[in-house]
């Protein structure tokens, strides 16, 4: 819906301005007001919004990827201790905001449909569970005890007990109640286009108007790329335009995160009872590369191959689909302060974002706030890219 | 025929809708939604998706579009309960869209109400080659619904017209396919449809849009209740399959289509106790508006005197000026409160709500087609040409979609459409064409100032609108009520996005279609902002609800 209600009054001068109101910016500013701070968040669009997931709140490494990227395992693996913190840290945000996001660690399944997927599923889950995580393989009998549900093409799946899923919706609208409640300036449809150092503060020349701070917090997905030009920073991020579809509710019986090893779908049914079809297909992006559409071709093939893997969604009608822009990273997320650069910092999470949203955000809110962050944030250092 | 609803035997009509069975056995109530609210036909015709049964396992289904043509197990839908995976489309293999069929007509019409089958006529007589594709049973679009059910009275003249009118255009060559929905547009010029059999794509050369308009809402308190339903849906339950939506009835809203209905359902038996009607009466100063309705079309206005003088013989109280306030249940039936000039209470079984229609425009919006806002009419207009040229090239729009001008506007429009299309096409017109264009043209005239006029005349007292109460449903689908839409403004949302995440709303089956505008009045009420063109909740693909099944499922394989 387009509304140029949103925007709200823009701020000249603040001690940290927050461009982008994605899971990041709305979790980085509502960790610093908290804190103090005085802070405003400035979106090109509409902050808060949810095109940019689905709830999916994923742990395990995508099999899928790794057949196909098999150099990249290795950084994969590095930033895989990061998910099930990330999950935990979702409950405790929800504990800490007295809210409810629909949050559910019901686990996740990824499914086989051949000996041969699910002899890779094995030694994945082998190489998951050295790391920490909660994976093993269950066979078709298990599976039937747990997952009736499935089709019977699916011959036995990994179950990473860590995984889950949320009502994006609902956990947006509390973080969007509490950073007013604590105080954070939220600015709409106001995109910056130029960020410059003046004096020891920073310049942001906006869509409408200057505004001026002394910390910046850049978590513009993939807008960030031009935003971190001025600091001498190539940063490798994409907009990746992604396709969504949506059914109508029914009882309850999908009980956990679905994907395949081997093909591009992830399933989950929501707490008020939709399913939500996604995983990875593609949508349009506007010429103007500001908004994603929906793709005839994917509802298609999305939906289809949902139906294949859980037949009874054969019978559910689609009511809605959506598009978004992911932000890829080509890796780990990039995440803390820009080096040479004092008081500014990056915050963007990398693959399956919404997911490290929480966690990513504390991480990036506590250097800003100049403490020791629980993780050590080397790996994800803006410098990488310099 | 005999269906079974709830484990009991129902005699039914062959060819009729389940809704009209279900209504004729005086069941009301076809579901319990999630919060435990009973619900059943509201719309009539597809829209509302409240009239949800669950046929012969497969759940969801829409009674008023379900046709009773075998004998069938229905059971009441709860607020949805798991589907069961069994048939033999259990998991299917995935396909992808290299898999559905795609068909290229020179010419696609989408609707095949008046309007749709003129253009389809009119394409066809200049030479094109014409595929016209319409959701519901039959052709005849709202106007010329024929009667699908056996066994029942003569058709009447308003179904004999109709009757020619797709005769002639079936005998023409056109092909008519009915039961088929087309749930998506797609730039340039991409149309996604299902049919009973699975899904097809549709890549014309021009594409004639003639989708018609449903009903408005009118939301006060127990317009969600079970007997509460569309002046339009009512009589398609009359016109379709003879059957009378209760016994006593009460008709609320504003224009002659309430009117119609009302000789229609004394005709039929029923007892309506009052038409109420939002306009103030008829007095001489409405000489002008009448003496141009008797200039441009004398026998609709015929067709109105004689509507009055039936209802007044029948002892159909007409009162002017007062809307309908509030329903409520009352001893196995509905307590319906009325108020402005008049305030009264009515006892009934059936209350029908025709407070005007809005424009079914989500395949044009979503081809991008250009609107603009009607601050009066409070609903988007589509801008085209007098040929019904919309701002996208090869995309022509005529009849109730674009903007409210009835039946013989819509057909006038459809002629001048459909040869405009097969001009582009490069069709040479012969001289009958050209005297049939022309001729088109002054009737679209003519019928815009009988329109006109009579709108002017059923002009509604604004301060009569009713303001809704807290605990009013504006969403019917997610149950979002006018208190918690306050409540999330009072939290600080703004926009109409905002509040659609923070309570739902929006969100359910209809797809907005009742409250996006319901929300864009109560917006404008509350925070002085002015509606535009670009308010309300854009169009979503799918423009209807569209089953995994038949997406998964190539047509004609
Ligand atoms: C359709 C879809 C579904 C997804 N589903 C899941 C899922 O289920 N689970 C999961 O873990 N991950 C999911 N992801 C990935 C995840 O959502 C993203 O990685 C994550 O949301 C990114 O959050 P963000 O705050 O970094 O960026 P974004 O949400 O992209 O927010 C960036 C914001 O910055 C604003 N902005 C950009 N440039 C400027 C500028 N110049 N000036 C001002 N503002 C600007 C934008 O308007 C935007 O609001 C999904 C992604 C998509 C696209
Ligand atoms: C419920 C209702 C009852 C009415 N009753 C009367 C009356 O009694 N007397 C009177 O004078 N006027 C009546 N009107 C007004 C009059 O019928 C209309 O003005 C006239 O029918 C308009 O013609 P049309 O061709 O523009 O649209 P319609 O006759 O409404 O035809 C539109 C057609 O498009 C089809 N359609 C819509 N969307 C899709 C889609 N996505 N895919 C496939 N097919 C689609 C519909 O099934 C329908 O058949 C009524 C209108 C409505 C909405
Ligand atoms: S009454 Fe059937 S959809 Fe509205």
């Amino acid at each position: 819906m387009h509304s140029p209600t949103t925007s709200g009054p823009l701020p000249r001068d603040i001690q940290t301005v927050v461009v982008g109101g994605g899971i990041l910016g709305l979790c980085v500013a509502g960790f610093l007001a908290e804190e103090g701070r005085e802070v405003a968040i400035i979106d090109a669009g509409r902050p808060e919004g949810t095109t940019t997931n689905a709830g999916s709140l994923h742990v395990q490494m995508q099999s899928r990827f790794m057949r196909m990227h098999p150099d990249q395992v290795p950084a994969l693996e590095s930033g895989l201790h990061l998910y099930p913190k990330a999950v935990e840290f979702w409950f405790e945000l929800q504990r800490h905001l007295d809210a409810d996001f629909g949050l559910k660690a019901s686990g996740g399944l990824m499914v086989a449909e051949s000996r041969e997927q699910l002899d890779f599923l094995a030694k994945k889950a082998e190489r998951e569970r050295s790391l920490g995580l909660d994976s093993k393989i269950l066979d078709r009998d298990e599976l039937d005890q747990i997952a009736p549900y499935l089709g019977p093409a699916v011959v036995g799946a990994e179950l990473c007990a860590d995984e889950g899923r949320l009502d994006a919706l609902k956990a947006n609208t509390a973080l969007r109640r509490w950073v007013r409640r604590v105080g954070v300036m939220v600015t709409g449809e106001t995109s910056v286009d130029r960020v410059s150092r003046d004096g020891g503060r920073f310049k942001l020349d906006t869509s409408r108007g200057t505004v001026r701070a002394a910390t910046l917090v850049i978590a513009a997905g993939p807008g960030s790329l031009t935003l971190a030009e001025p600091f001498g920073l190539t940063l490798p991020v994409e907009s990746e335009p992604l396709h969504m579809n949506i059914t109508e509710p029914t009882d309850l019986f999908i009980g956990h995160l679905v994907q395949h090893a081997d093909r591009m779908i992830t399933v989950k049914q929501l707490s008020s009872g939709h399913v939500v079809i996604g995983g990875g297909w593609p949508a349009d992006l506007s010429p103007s590369e500001d908004y994603a559409a929906v793709r005839l071709s994917s509802i298609i093939g999305n939906t289809s191959l949902a139906q294949h893997i859980v037949p009874a969604i054969g019978r559910l009608r689609i009511i809605r689909t959506w598009a978004g822009i992911n932000t890829p990273t080509g890796g780990p997320g990039i995440l803390g302060p820009i080096h040479g650069a004092p008081n500014a910092f990056l915050a963007i999470p990398g693959e399956a974002g919404y997911t490290l949203g929480p966690l990513s955000a504390r991480l990036v809110a506590d250097t800003v706030l100049g403490r020791r962050p629980t993780e050590d944030l080397a790996p994800f250092s803006p410098s990488r890219f310099r | 025929m005999k269906i079974e609803f709830e484990g009991e035997a129902l005699e039914a009509r062959p060819g009729e809708s389940l809704a009209a069975t279900l209504t004729a056995h005086g069941i009301r109530s076809f579901r319990t939604t999630e919060r435990g609210a009973e619900r059943g036909v509201f719309c009539g015709m597809g829209v509302c998706q409240d009239c949800l049964v669950e046929v012969d396992g497969k759940p969801n289904q829409r009674a008023c579009t379900v046709k009773v043509d075998r004998p069938m197990k229905v059971r009441r839908e709860g607020s949805g309960r798991a589907p069961a995976a069994s048939g033999p489309a259990a998991g299917r293999p995935p396909i992808t869209i290299e898999e559905i069929p795609v068909e290229r007509p020179q010419v696609l019409v989408v609707g095949a109400g008046p309007g749709g089958l003129a253009a389809a006529y009119a394409a066809r007589l200049a030479g094109a080659e014409v595929l016209v594709l319409d959701e519901g049973s039959a052709p005849g679009g709202q106007y010329f619904k024929q009667c699908s059910a056996a066994g029942v009275a003569p058709p009447d003249a308003q179904h004999q017209e109709g009757r020619r009118l797709i005769d002639d255009v079936l005998g023409s060559g056109v092909t008519v396919r009915s039961n088929a929905s087309v749930w998506g547009a797609f730039r340039p010029l991409e149309f996604a449809a299902t049919k009973p059999g699975g899904s097809f794509l549709v890549q014309p050369e021009q594409a004639i849009i003639a989708t018609g308009a449903f009903d408005r809402g009118w939301p006060v308190p127990g317009w969600t209740l079970p007997g509460v339903m569309t002046t339009g849906a009512a009589q398609t339950l009359w016109r379709t399959a003879r059957r009378l939506p209760g016994k006593r009835v009460l008709i609320a809203g504003n224009g002659p289509l309430n009117l119609q209905l009302a000789v229609e359902l004394v005709a039929g038996g029923a007892d309506v106790v009052a038409v109420v009607e939002a306009a103030p009466a008829v007095g001489v100063r409405r000489v002008r508006e009448i003496a141009a309705m008797l200039a441009n079309a004398p026998r609709l206005v015929a067709d109105g005197v004689r509507y009055l003088s039936t209802c007044r013989r029948a002892g159909v109280r007409l009162i002017n000026g007062s809307v309908l306030t509030s329903v409520v249940p009352h001893s196995g039936g509905l307590r319906a409160t009325i108020a402005g000039r008049e305030t009264a209470s009515f006892d009934v079984d059936v209350v029908c709500l025709g407070y005007g229609f809005h424009p079914s425009n989500e395949l044009l919006r979503a081809l991008g087609c250009e609107h603009a806002f009607d601050p009066e009419q409070r609903r988007l207009v589509t801008v085209r040409d007098t040929r019904g040229k919309t701002s996208v090239d090869g995309v022509w729009a005529l009849g109730d979609c674009t903007t409210l001008g009835g039946a013989r506007v819509g057909q006038a429009e459809g002629t001048l459409a459909g040869f405009a299309a097969a001009r582009a096409l490069g069709c040479a017109l012969s001289a009958e064409a050209v005297r049939l264009e022309a001729q088109a043209a002054a009737d679209t005239a003519r019928h815009r100032r009988f329109q006109r006029a009579l709108w002017r005349m059923y002009r509604m007292d604004e301060s009569l609108r009713v303001r809704p109460t807290g605990d009013t449903v504006m969403c019917r689908c997610e149950e979002v009520t006018y208190g918690q839409v306050e409540a999330a403004l009072a939290e600080g949302a703004t926009s109409p996005s905002e509040i659609k995440q923070e309570t739902r709303l929006g969100m359910g089956r209809c797809q907005a279609r009742y409250c996006g505008p319901a929300l864009e009045t109560f917006l404008a009420e509350q925070t002085g902002r002015s509606q535009d063109e670009t308010s309300g909740f854009a169009p979503r693909v799918p423009v209807k609800p569209v089953s995994v099944g038949d997406l998964s499922n190539p047509a004609g394989a």
